[in-house]
């Protein structure tokens, strides 16, 4: 009963409902918009509402966050300019609609869909959650060891650009993350003596500096460049074609619940699988794959939203975030005085509860949002970017400043930011340094725990991951990662599939 | 020969071999179809860079980060040395161990590719706007604790949108002190950050302002 209570806490209180409601709202424009993105938005947003309440600051970000997993496929659709990395795949059959004419039927579409998808993935939220974190009550210290690694791993791998440059992000990430005074010795790391860096890097100056400046700097390179105009007529889709796509849409809900459920894998890779999925389960489309089919719009769709949901069940049960906005949720969190995992949901149940509520309330947003307004929508996004930038370059020192009021994290941030513009440029994904900062201590705590009980002694370390079945499992996730990247796993997968076609 | 350095063309193919498994191969594909402005990262979903040239100033960057690693190792090694496993400079060797590895392939990689025929490092990389914009923020960062955060932003915002925009200084200004106030207020008022007032008396404004909208009704 209590539960439910906690599950309600949003529906009852009409203040929660209207911020969830407003950040939903400048969650859809916010991804819609080519130069703000929802990290950006939620990276600054953390040190704005650093001051409220845990319960209404939730809110916001929450709506901020589903709104822009959803909005960013606008810009997809319309521009063929993924607005947020869940929306590639969009693209692919978003655009081709969008050229024949048929903007406002894709959009329609998306946004059923990704209310459909949205909801099955808070639905398995809801359900799991809670067995996971009775289960990751048993997890060694080795055993978060292994999953933060293999977190930032596949953050690396997965997002685009390649491996190497991956890992050496998260590696400097958690790095960063060690800037400072040990918390168990109090021996000082990375400080080079100086009295300032003894307190360590605030991580939200390296998240706005990552996410906020850099890509405001990169957005200078635009300035000029003009909004393209589409004319969008009916938007609300038709109950048939609703009913001809749901089978195909709960299969892909699925995919996106399971990929987003993941460690490190969220909206972004899910939706890439779906659409494949759908290319292969999809017999006879109406229109061939990547010319505008609409099954290539039903699957990425549904599963990047379904991901919402289950990027959420780690976050939660074992503190461990699915891709970069999570981890900017997971120290929002932080900032607020909790610490996601095992023990959250036990001693607090009402803030899972809370933010499940949160949540379905959001996607209802969503939806309403989704298909009403499009006149001020194709305003909005055709703001002029000379305006928009220097606004996001104020707001960025303004978040900076405002967590610790120290003209310190600005320069920081400031650092950051050119340094992440020049990541960017030279293909260095962002996403594993922000994932390496915030599991940075986790790592750090839980590697010592592991050793110490093991006695300072590796043979016996590995033999406890041998003997495990959990930790052998990570283990050899961990490994295979590694080798799928060489040129071993080539020549290996060349041998077998030649084998194959000997026979 | 390591084996990462098989053969130039491998980074194109690692590209592929991403999702080693369902779909994998085909992101790269897929990445080559979709329109990603320049490749300069401009979303998130696009990184910039190229899998089979080297952009200008590339490998001046991977050098940079590898020299950065290998002070950073050296750093980490004066934590604690080879004192022990559960040192607490034990992560930070094993972190940059890995830095100074993966930026060392990474630079033996990019020299190996062939620059860009057709990009310059004053026109795609940094062009003045740029560096104009980062000294205007180091510039903006030096001013906010003594000039105060409302005068300072508004000399900023000017600044910058007259540079970007190009119009005449009426319409600049009216759009830089316009969004600079909304910006005020809801900041100031909504979400109580308190931003270095400096030279502006900011309280005594909403002092008078409160006692405005009360009406007096309360005293």
């Amino acid at each position: 009963m209590t539960v439910f209570l906690d599950f309600l806490t949003v529906f009852t209180h009409p203040q929660l409902l209207m911020l969830v409601g407003l950040g939903t709202f400048a969650g859809v424009y916010v991804g819609a918009i080519p130069g703000l993105s929802v990290t950006m938005a939620v990276s600054i947003l953390i040190s704005f509402t650093f001051s409220w309440d845990v319960y209404p600051a939730i809110s916001l970000m929450i709506g901020i966050y589903m709104g822009g997993v959803y909005g960013g496929s606008r810009t997809a659709i319309l521009l063929n300019i993924p607005g947020a990395p869940s929306a590639i795949a969009t693209a692919l059959d978003g655009y081709p609609m969008a050229k024949r004419g048929e903007a406002g039927t894709a959009i329609g579409v998306t946004t059923v869909m990704s209310f459909l998808g949205g909801f099955v993935g808070i639905g398995v939220l809801a359900l799991a959650a809670p067995f996971v974190s009775d289960f990751a009550l048993r997890f060694q210290p080795r055993d978060y060891m292994l999953l933060a690694v293999l977190g930032i791993l596949l953050v690396g791998s997965l997002s685009t650009g390649s491996l190497v440059k991956g890992i050496f992000a998260g590696a400097l990430g958690i790095a960063i993350g060690a800037v400072g005074r040990d918390p168990l010795t109090f021996t000082e790391r990375f400080t080079f003596d100086f009295q300032l860096m003894q307190g360590g890097i605030s991580f939200i100056a390296v998240m706005i500096g990552m996410f906020g400046v850099s890509e405001a700097l990169t957005q200078l390179h635009h300035v000029n460049k003009d909004a393209v105009r589409q004319k969008i007529d009916r938007i609300v889709p038709s109950f048939a074609t609703i009913r001809k796509y749901l089978p195909l849409s709960l299969q892909t809900s699925s995919i996106g619940v399971i990929i987003g459920a993941l460690p490190g894998t969220g909206g972004d890779i899910a939706a890439l699988m779906a659409y494949d999925h759908a290319k292969r389960v999809t017999k006879n489309p109406d229109r061939p794959f990547g010319t505008g089919a609409m099954e290539g719009l039903v699957a990425p769709e549904t599963a990047n939203n379904a991901a919402v949901g289950g990027a959420f069940i780690p976050m939660m049960t074992l503190g461990i975030p699915g891709d970069a906005v999570t981890a900017i949720m997971i120290g929002a969190l932080f900032i607020h005085g909790l610490n996601p995992g095992p023990m959250l949901m036990i001693d607090q149940p009402d803030m899972f509860w809370f933010i499940v509520g949160a949540l379905v309330m959001a996607n209802c947003f969503m939806l309403l949002f989704g298909l009403t307004g499009i006149k001020l929508f194709t305003k909005i996004v055709e703001m002029p970017r000379s305006v928009l930038i220097p606004l996001i370059f104020l707001l960025s020192i303004v978040g900076a400043y405002a967590v610790n009021n120290s003209i310190t994290d600005v320069y920081w941030m400031l650092g950051f930011g050119v340094f992440g513009y020049f990541m960017r440029h030279y293909g260095y994904p962002l996403g594993p340094v922000i994932l390496g900062v915030i599991l940075s201590r986790l790592l750090d705590d839980n590697w010592r725990r592991a050793i110490i009980s093991e006695r300072e002694d590796l043979g016996r370390f590995f033999e406890g991951i041998l003997t495990s079945p959990l930790s052998l499992v990570l283990f050899i996730a961990v490994i295979l990662i590694f080798v799928s990247q060489t040129p071993i796993w080539r020549w290996a997968k060349a041998r077998v599939l030649g084998k194959q076609e000997s026979i | 020969m390591p084996p990462w350095t098989g053969n130039a063309a491998f980074p194109a193919e690692a590209r592929r071999f991403q999702l080693a498994g369902a779909g994998g191969r085909r992101i790269g594909e897929w990445m080559d179809r979709i329109e990603t402005e320049h490749h300069d990262g401009t979303s998130d979903a696009a990184p910039g860079g190229y899998g089979d040239c080297r952009r200008p100033g590339e490998l001046a960057f991977g050098l940079f980060l590898l020299i950065a690693s290998c002070g950073l190792f050296w750093n980490a090694y004066g934590i604690a040395g080879f004192e022990a496993l559960s040192s607490p400079g034990a992560i930070p060797m094993a972190t940059t161990v890995v830095m100074v590895i993966t930026s060392l392939i990474v630079v033996l990689r990019t020299a190996r590719l062939p620059l860009t025929p057709n990009e310059t490092l004053r026109r795609d990389i940094l062009p003045l706007t740029v560096v104009l914009f980062t000294v205007l923020l180091v510039i903006y960062g030096v001013l906010l604790k003594p000039l105060g955060f409302l005068p300072t932003s508004a000399l900023f915002l000017v600044v910058a949108i007259k540079v970007l925009a190009r119009r005449g200084w009426g319409w600049t200004i009216l759009i830089s002190l316009g969004s600079l106030l909304l910006i005020w207020l809801i900041f100031r008022i909504v979400f109580s950050v308190l931003m270095p007032s400096g030279i502006v008396p900011e309280a005594e404004f909403i002092q008078i302002f409160r006692v405005m909208f009360s009406g007096g009704a309360t005293k």
